[in-house]
């Protein structure tokens, strides 16, 4: 009597486990979503509805895309687990080679600017993958050393671009390219097998390795695809802003890192990212901006409610499971 | 009766979804070894992690000599009386041996603040000597030595301050015969001195010759206990299972050692350093061959090598026609499929799906002018996931949840799924439950007879003699002696040659 008691127990018990573990792999996976609704919903009644009227939407808009773009190549390297902290500067330097070649060809202007960042992605890709320098320092170098480029380009002056680029800045141009971005690059993460590679790198390099994947190479390509993505939105921050001084992409990396976490990317990467990651951690971060400011905080009360928020969301979403070292 | 040493009352551990352990109750006598045996996932290793504080308890409790133990972590279970000899690495690299046998009980040590490293050293190596094993020097780092003397000295460690109940969780498999006997001397002298040991293992023969009695778990749930006297390995296997497992265990067949076999692997002068030294070898067409040795012997090393994993080989290993071997991509396009006996860190990957796992090495093929659909991986990792009855809720379930038994389907599962022509298989049955293990040799047998070619590494001598064509000895990094399957053949011949 008793011991069927405890078989219908433990039984009941199980059944229960499993449903749990059901919800909680559900609510984990909309957590972002109700976060954005949250942060909508907060900021609405705090601002008096004055963060969903026209005026502000676009207003955030043209805030969106250049951070959704280079997102978009970041979420490639974080999905491996690596951080990638040179973005900021590779938006610099590669706004003064689009302006400069400007004056020749748009086209040309655009396909440099990809180059450039390219070309600093690889830098990072190789040393981290031949030298075996953990990525975040890497980054953090060359983020140091193209920042020093920069404020040298423009020690004399700013880097302007040809007037008429700015002609281009259109919402339905920079729509266009960022859809563009986003919808190639969800492709390739979800129909090619660069998006298990990327995932399995990131839940486990060795045995990824022991898998077929060619660790070193996927590794450096993720970082070169980073640096090129970044170069276009490089375009279109060139295309609003007209020239380049050389404070241009400042703390860029940081804000991209900000919103992918925000939007639920596990910062140790592997098999639980998302693609929704990318849109609505974006979203989230630039609506807790501008609300903040809406709301008429000041500079330095903003940053120290989204350092709160940053730190909560991290030690919230963590997978200390898997978390090793960020590589 | 004296009051037994050690009383589980209704103990009680669920891990999410998995009730682990099932209120079980049991008790310990004082003075008896006594075996705990039951298939992966079965409960053992947690119901003595929660003995010994690494877990806690649901429900329930432990009563040592009549008083309740609840202890928070390992050095408070020791000081309760109950010390742990795990499976795994439990030594901490980077610290002399004599920090690692006093880790957590310094104070001892400790006067005004200060840390009296010559009497710690002075101390560690006494025991050391007294246990025999003066060959380990307690003032070196632990790292110097190799994995059978570390784990002499985590032996020293979890037994010098005599608990009243010492844990031998799955060491021996860990262990060469020598380490082995040194284990059973300190078990049996524990005994002696009316003290209780509680052993763990997978290996049936082993626990029937050593303990008094055996508690059998299935599913969490404590089936019976019996006497080791009277009990047999069948008997035994029975109550893990559960049902009669049939008497094919290993092949049977011995064939005629006449019939010539089609090359299909070449091995030449492979060479590591420090690991390997011109090794050189043949793999047929539907054969098993079996590697063994000590396990410092390069076995393991030989199997990454010629998946073409080892960093700096030299030598060759080629196909039939020709084909050179030299990286992993290399390996798995030409059919080498590879099982590492570190199965967690090197052949799956344990934070990520079934699905991916099994479609990884297939990738190329799955797909269609490089695009994959999901579908198509979906039934893919379904199928062959099925094909090895993985016991999981779907393939999208993370390789993390799984038993260790049921992840090395998943390992096989992926490279049959690659039609793996040649399989490398580095300890395939390691920690893993009578009846996978069972599953695991049957399968080997039909890719035989199918034609397929398995070179199988392992420290199982039963285990090269149940299964092999012919069997290489490696000491040293070098091939030391060659057998053919016969009936003749025995341990005490492979043992000879491995030492």
């Amino acid at each position: 009597m008793k011991s069927q008691n405890i078989a219908a127990d433990s039984e009941a018990r199980s059944a229960r486990n499993l449903r749990n573990a059901r919800v909680h792999n559900r609510l984990q996976a909309f957590l972002p979503l109700i976060g954005l609704l949250i942060i909508v919903a907060a900021f609405a009644g705090l601002t008096d509805g004055q963060i969903v009227t026209m005026r502000s939407v676009r207003l955030i808009l043209s805030q969106v895309y250049p951070l959704m773009i280079a997102s978009t190549g970041v979420f490639m390297v974080m999905t491996l687990g690596s951080l990638d902290f040179s973005q900021g500067s590779i938006l610099g330097i590669s706004s003064i080679v689009i302006s400069w070649l400007s004056f020749y060809s748009i086209p040309l202007a655009i396909v440099g600017g990809i180059l450039t960042g390219a070309a600093i992605g690889l830098m990072n890709g190789f040393f981290h993958v031949s030298f075996r320098i953990p990525s975040f320092i890497v980054t953090i170098c060359t983020m140091y050393l193209f920042r020093g480029l920069c404020a040298y380009l423009t020690t004399d002056a700013p880097v302007a671009a040809m007037p008429s680029i700015t002609a281009l800045n259109q919402d339905w141009i920079k729509l266009a390219i960022t859809a563009g971005v986003l919808l190639a690059a969800f492709l390739v993460f979800r129909f090619t097998r660069i998006g298990i590679d990327l995932k399995a790198i990131g839940a486990g390099e060795l045995a990824a390795r022991y898998s077929g994947v060619r660790t070193d190479l996927v590794k450096v390509l993720a970082f070169v695809a980073a640096g090129a993505i970044t170069g276009i939105a490089a375009f279109v921050n060139v295309v609003k802003v007209g020239s380049i001084t050389s404070t241009a992409g400042n703390q860029f990396e940081t804000q991209i890192l900000i919103a992918l976490v925000l939007g639920g990317l596990p910062i140790s990467g592997g098999a639980k990212v998302r693609f929704s990651n990318i849109i609505i951690g974006t979203l989230i971060s630039l609506i807790l901006n501008n609300g903040l400011v809406m709301i008429g905080l000041d500079t330095a009360m903003q940053q120290l409610i989204k350092g709160v928020i940053f730190l909560a969301v991290v030690a919230l979403t963590i997978d200390r499971k898997s978390l090793k070292v960020i590589k | 009766m004296a009051q037994p040493i050690l009383i589980a009352e209704n103990v009680d551990k669920s891990f999410g979804i998995t009730h682990a352990v099932k209120h079980v109750s049991l008790q310990f006598e004082r003075g008896e070894i006594r075996g705990l045996i039951g298939e992966n996932g079965s409960g053992k290793s947690t119901f003595c992690s929660m003995l010994c504080g690494i877990y806690h308890s649901d429900g329930g409790r432990f009563m040592l000599n009549g008083k309740e133990i609840r202890a928070h972590n390992q050095v408070d279970a020791n000081r309760a009386g109950v010390s742990i000899i795990v499976q795994e690495m439990g030594t901490l690299s980077g610290l002399t041996v004599a920090e690692n046998i006093f880790l957590g009980n310094e104070d001892r040590f400790i006067r005004l603040g200060v840390k009296n490293t010559p009497a710690m050293n002075r101390e560690a190596q006494r025991l050391l000597d007294e246990y025999g094993f003066g060959h380990i020097k307690a003032s070196l780092m632990i790292d110097h030595f190799h994995f059978e003397d570390r784990k002499l000295v985590e032996i020293v460690k979890a037994t010098y301050f005599k608990p009243q109940v010492l844990i031998v969780d799955e060491t021996t498999t860990a262990l060469s015969q020598y380490g082995r006997d040194e284990l059973y001397k300190i078990m049996n002298a524990t005994r002696a001195d009316n003290r209780t040991v509680i052993f763990i293992s997978h290996d049936l023969n082993e626990v029937l010759q050593h303990t008094d009695h055996i508690s059998v778990l299935r599913d969490g749930e404590l089936i019976d206990t019996i006497p080791s006297q009277s009990a047999t390995e069948d008997e035994l296997k029975r109550l893990m299972v559960g049902r009669e497992l049939g008497s094919r265990y290993y092949r049977t067949d011995y064939p005629d050692e006449t019939k010539p076999l089609d090359m299909v692997l070449s091995v030449r002068g492979v060479s590591v350093p420090g690991q390997l030294q011109d090794v050189s070898f043949d793999l047929h067409r539907g054969e098993i061959l079996g590697v063994g040795g000590l396990s410092e012997c390069g076995m393991h090393e030989l199997g990454k090598a010629v998946f073409g994993a080892s960093y700096d080989r030299k030598g060759s290993v080629t196909l039939a026609d020709g084909t050179a071997i030299r990286s992993i991509p290399d390996a798995i396009r030409h059919s080498i499929g590879y099982a590492s006996k570190d199965r967690d860190n090197e052949s799956i990957i344990v934070n990520d799906s079934i699905c991916d796992n099994i479609v990884l090495p297939s990738a190329n093929d799955l797909a269609e002018n490089g695009v994959l659909m999901q579908r198509k991986l979906n039934r893919f990792a379904g199928e062959h996931a099925d094909h090895m009855s993985v016991k999981m809720t779907g393939i999208g379930q993370f390789v993390s949840d799984l038993s260790g038994g049921n992840k090395q389907k998943v390992v096989v599962a992926r490279w049959l799924g690659k039609a793996s022509d040649i399989l490398v298989l580095d300890s395939p049955t390691r920690g893993i439950d009578v009846k996978v293990k069972a599953d695991i040799y049957s399968l080997m047998a039909e890719l035989r007879a199918a034609g397929k070619s398995i070179l199988m590494i392992s420290e199982e001598i039963q285990e090269l003699l149940g299964m092999c064509d012919r069997i290489l000895i490696m000491k040293d990094g070098k091939i030391n002696a060659e057998f053919i399957r016969s009936r003749e053949l025995g341990e005490e011949d492979i043992i000879a040659k491995m030492l």
